[in-house]
């Protein structure tokens, strides 16, 4: 696990795929400041935050994109599948490897948090800021693991990247979809939804059950990813 | 050391491999010899672990894959067609990768590392990406990693496809030098490198068995040929004594008579070429020889026959050796 961890987080450094994404994040993220904090003059950092987390459906796709398919285009699957070590272990290493280059982006952000606790003579909300941060990490974590599983079905990094943008489009409207319909199917699809967790963890309130929620979502679908990894094996 | 029964692989309903039966003894270097598409890296794939098999066992080591993948994964070594490479990793980083992968222990490694990279002669593009190296070189590392871990048994599959004939002579020296303590397995679609490298050979078309046996048991396609068809005129006992009075024949036996000659089946020591004495003493005692032609198919015919004529042949030179199904 720690072998495939260590080579995707080298892979991330050196191709400047990670170095744009993590650009185009922190630009992001610097525009939502500017609108939430700096224009409205509010010290709350969750609320920048989660303007950006609209867009995490974008960014987290592009991450996962090349675990996999790049693998089965390159011909080093077969390096993976006849080496001892078990295929879950490769999944999972790459999993850890995508949720630490999110860590760190997410990490970069803390810079306006704590640039706004000098500037400010009031301070800043600390609790919210700090259920903001929890759930946008917990949020982006679930993403990578769909988007993980998505792109266990393909070779092709735009497929797999289409697909799970596709598949976290559907999720991020299952709130609005489930609050339509209604019901008990309704208020099944608004439980599952990640989206519907996260805020409450923006308003400061944290929630162990979602908690549980959102890591047992990512584990199933790492889970299920792994499945998929090995069912492909038989075809 | 390897032991493959009724091998049989389905792409959906295509049938990829029919049936196949062979052993590799240690210590041999075994060419898997057949045309493209005929199925020689499925049977790869499947005795590496990388893709299961329909039905049929593989066993390596007294280890079957499907039972025990893992103790038959870390006795095999495999260069796949397409060499299995990070364009985004230093040589060194990338083998180092594959000793942590195969989890080799620690205290090995720095040894086993300078020995690879000394045997594959690498050493000098250790901190070279692997996307800029040249295809020889790739090829190389690929090598390199197979020798990872120092498994007993390499799987080798067409390790000199798209190589320059100069970076071809280095790949087979190397295979060669590896002969002495391992068990090895090289498929190939050209002849030649089977007589180059191989001590036998399982010739395979359309994923069945073709033809099997050790190299010396097909007949060359010159000198050493050891069974003849003679078709001589006259009294058909004295052509049987004069013949059988040859040194270096071992058996003479009367087939049928054509026409006004004699046809016999002449066999001889084998690397004894009987064929110019043969006829000699045959004039001298006025049987005039008109048909003399070696039986045994050399491995060229076989081959030849396959790629040519695409038909499923079973004859080989060693003939009982020659199948099983
Ligand atoms: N994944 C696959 N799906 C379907 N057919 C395949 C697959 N892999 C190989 N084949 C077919 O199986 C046959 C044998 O292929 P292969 O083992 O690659 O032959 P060789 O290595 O001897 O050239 C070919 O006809 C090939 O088209
Ligand atoms: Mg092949």
């Amino acid at each position: 696990m720690g072998t495939i961890y260590k080579r995707e987080m080298n892979a991330y450094f050196r191709s400047p795929v990670a170095y744009t994404i993590i650009a185009l994040f922190m630009l992001m993220v610097g525009l939502f400041f500017w609108v939430r904090n700096l224009l409205y003059a509010s010290t709350d950092f969750s609320g920048a935050l989660s303007m950006t987390s609209t867009y995490l459906t974008f960014l987290m796709p592009t991450l996962t994109m090349k675990l996999l398919s790049d693998e089965r285009r390159n011909g080093t699957e077969v390096l993976l599948r006849t080496s001892p070590t078990p295929m879950w272990k490769v999944v999972v290493g790459k999993y850890l490897a995508a949720l630490t280059l999110y860590g760190i982006m997410v990490a970069l952000t803390a810079i306006y948090p704590i640039v706004m606790t000098f500037l400010s003579e009031t301070g800043i909300p600390v609790g919210k800021t700090f259920g903001g941060y929890v759930g946008f990490f917990l949020l982006g974590a679930t993403y990578l693991a769909i988007s993980l599983f998505a792109s266990s079905f393909t070779e092709s990094q735009v497929v797999a990247a289409i697909s799970g943008i596709v598949a976290l489009l559907v999720l991020y409207y299952m709130q609005s979809i489930g609050a339509t319909i209604g019901g008990t199917f309704g208020s099944i699809l608004q439980w599952l939804s990640p989206l519907k967790r996260y805020s409450d963890f923006s308003l400061g309130g944290f929630n162990i059950a979602s908690l549980v929620f959102y890591l047992t979502f990512s584990g199933m679908m790492v889970f299920l990813s792994v499945l998929n990894v090995e069912r492909r094996r038989w075809q | 050391m390897i032991e493959i029964r009724n091998l049989t692989k389905k792409y959906g309903q295509f049938l990829a491999l029919d049936n196949v039966s062979f052993d590799v003894k240690k210590g041999e270097i075994m060419g898997f010899l057949g045309p493209n598409g005929a199925g020689k890296s499925t049977t790869m794939n499947i005795l590496t672990g990388y893709i299961p098999c329909t039905s049929g066992t593989v066993k390596v080591g007294g280890f079957e894959i499907m039972e025990n993948p893992k103790e038959v994964k870390s006795q095999i070594g495999y260069l796949p067609e397409i060499p299995p490479l990070y364009g985004d990793m230093t040589v060194d980083e990338y083998l180092k990768f594959i000793f942590e992968l195969k989890s080799v222990p620690l205290n090995q490694r720095k040894r086993q590392m300078d020995d690879i990279l000394y045997l594959v002669k690498i050493g000098d593009m250790k901190k070279r990406l692997i996307k800029n190296l040249s295809k020889g070189y790739r090829q190389r590392v690929g090598f390199a990693q197979a020798l990872v871990g120092n498994p007993p048994v390499l799987v080798l599959d067409e390790p000199t496809v798209g190589l320059d004939p100069s970076q071809i002579v280095e790949i087979r020296k190397l295979i060669s030098s590896l002969r002495h303590d391992h068990t090895i397995i090289l498929s190939t679609h050209i002849l030649s490198e089977v007589n180059a490298v191989c001590s036998s050979v399982v010739m395979v078309n359309h994923g069945r068995i073709a033809a099997k046996g050790s190299v010396s048991d097909f007949t060359a396609s010159e000198g050493s040929v050891n069974k003849f068809i003679i078709s001589v005129v006259g009294n058909k006992n004295a052509i049987q004594k004069t013949i059988s009075e040859v040194s270096g024949v071992r058996n003479v036996t009367f087939l049928r008579v054509d026409k006004d000659a004699a046809l016999f089946n002449v066999e001889s020591s084998r690397n004894v070429d009987v064929r110019r004495p043969l006829f000699n003493e045959l004039a001298r005692a006025s049987l005039p020889v008109i048909e003399l032609r070696p039986v045994g198919r050399s491995m060229e015919e076989i081959f030849i026959d396959i790629v040519n004529n695409d038909k499923y042949v079973s004859e080989t030179a060693g003939n009982e050796r020659g199948e099983e199904d």
